[in-house]
């Protein structure tokens, strides 16, 4: 496992290597591919002068937003579409349909409802992950063993209990499955979502970037923007692992 | 006799093809004795499964009548244990948890039960497991925590789906060993279901053979008690497993 770590890192020092000396060997236009050193200059620069701060806060708060936003209307409308065969059959094809239409075409309507401004950003978030969850959910409730559902009959558990006791916790690696999926969608849709609605935040800032022919600043842009999605799925999995930790935690089996 | 768990002519089919129901307990009527240990055999899809959800009230009889005591049963009662075929443990669950589930689900747990949870985790030979989680332990143990969740509450009777069907068979004998010293010193009744006819000689007063939705044959097994692992292999034991071979092939 150690040694596989350090390959991986090994590989990605690499990579950024070779770019470098490429780029000074072959010295393309900096507009085309600046040198990686390039790029960190302007991070640095960005970050040191403060120039970056409001746009990486700015959307930060439209991710988290979003993703409460979405993730609880996911999981508290896959805990409904789940219990109900019957609504299941009503609503479905709706949250279907929701997906299928191209979401990020749906960007220009929402500045005209919302207004430029967050508003659009945190709705665009939502929309893009709250299905992952639905889903992971709605399926995780309709798979529960049988034989456990009939030891909750036995134990005359009310259907709140069977619920929370039972499915959701039986469901709970499904479902943070879900969660994970949404957080890395929820960088996306935010990023494209302030494309072409804002004039604050990371997407926001590169469309600028791209105007002004700030090529180093595009890319600093794009390394912000996956440090922070990496960490955003980083803090999901520590989440899961502290959820679901003491049965997984624990699971070397002790012989008899 | 006192009777204690009554079926009458009780009848159950489940839908079929173009509304004809399938009948799979047709008419079947038993009473267990309080403190009985009754044992119903059978091939696989005999009907026993069904049967013994019907009396434990996780189904619905279409015709005939269950009573518990006296009183009707309409569904799953606090009078009742059931351990299924699969022990059916919670694994985010520790042992000791599992077994104080049917207790946890109806208030909160108090100090004397816990004590009690751990003294029955300790009869049934799982001592210094109750922090363990169900993945921890081998399929034996893992029986042995469900049969301790099903007798908690001290259920006057208990419901068993081929409990043991899954286990090795040393792990078996002593597990039924266990088991039936327990239920003896508890007074517990149990309805058990089994395909194995020396498992159902073995545990039980009484066996009824099932045959497609009937009983077609009942043995009163008048072996002495304490039953020990060296009666398995005298003639009176064996004569009884013949018999019971028999009315399951239809020769009786």
């Amino acid at each position: 496992m150690r040694r596989e770590h350090w390959i991986s890192i090994l590989m990605g020092l690499a990579f950024i290597c070779l770019w470098e000396a490429w780029v000074r060997i072959a010295q393309p236009s900096a507009l085309v591919l600046p040198a990686p050193s390039v790029i960190a200059q302007s991070l640095w620069q960005g970050l040191a002068s403060g120039y970056l701060w409001p746009h990486i806060l700015s959307s930060t708060r439209a991710v988290v937003l979003g993703l409460m936003l979405g993730g609880s209307v996911g999981f508290v409308g896959g805990i409904v579409l789940g219990e109900s065969a019957r609504l299941r059959g009503i609503l479905m094809p709706y949250v279907v349909i929701s997906q299928v239409v191209p979401k990020l075409a749906l960007a220009p309507l929402f500045i005209v409802w919302f207004g430029f401004g967050t508003l659009p950003i945190v709705v665009m978030t939502a929309l893009i992950c709250f299905f992952p969850l639905l889903e992971n959910t709605v399926t995780s409730l309709q798979h529960v063993d049988p034989q456990r559902l009939e030891l909750f009959r036995m134990l005359r558990a009310s259907r709140w209990q069977t619920l929370w006791r039972l499915k959701i916790r039986a469901g709970l690696p499904s479902i943070m499955a879900g969660v994970r999926v949404a957080v890395v969608l929820a960088w996306v849709g935010a990023v494209v979502a302030e494309f072409i609605g804002a004039n604050k935040g990371l997407g926001a800032l590169i469309i600028a970037a791209q105007g002004s022919m700030d090529t180093p600043l595009m890319f600093a842009v794009l390394v912000l923007i996956t440090v922070l999605g990496l960490v955003f799925y980083k803090f999901a999995e520590w989440l899961e692992r502290r959820l679901l930790q003491p049965p997984l935690d624990s699971q070397k089996k002790v012989e008899k | 006799m006192t009777r204690f768990l009554e079926l009458d002519t009780v009848r159950y089919g489940y839908p079929g093809r173009s509304d004809v129901m399938l009948d799979v307990v047709q008419g079947v009527s038993l009473h267990i004795a309080p403190g009985a240990f009754h044992c119903l055999i059978g091939r696989s899809g005999c009907g026993k499964t069904t049967l013994l959800k019907l009396a434990a009230g996780l189904l619905q009889p279409q015709a005939g009548v269950i009573a518990l005591q006296g009183v009707q049963v309409t569904g799953p009662n606090p009078d009742m244990g059931f351990v299924f075929q699969a022990p059916t443990l919670l694994d985010w669950l520790t042992v000791l948890d599992n077994v104080l589930l049917p207790i946890a689900l109806h208030g909160k747990v108090e100090t004397a039960q816990h004590q009690q949870a751990i003294e029955l985790l300790q009869k049934l030979g799982l001592n210094g497991l109750q922090s363990r989680y169900p993945q921890q332990l081998s399929g034996g143990q893992q029986s042995r925590v469900a049969i301790a969740r099903a007798l908690i509450t001290a259920p006057p009777i208990l419901f068993m789906d081929e409990p043991f069907a899954s286990l090795d068979a040393i792990t078996r004998s002593e597990l039924q060993q266990d088991f039936l010293t327990l239920c003896q010193s508890q007074g517990t009744s149990v309805l058990f279901i089994t395909h194995d006819i020396a498992e159902a000689v073995y545990l039980a007063d009484h066996v009824s053979v099932m045959q497609s939705g009937t009983i077609c044959h009942q043995l009163a097994v008048d072996l002495p008690h304490p039953r020990q692992p060296a009666l398995r292999y005298t003639a009176d034991f064996n004569a009884r497993c013949a018999e019971l071979r028999l009315a399951m092939d239809g020769n009786l």
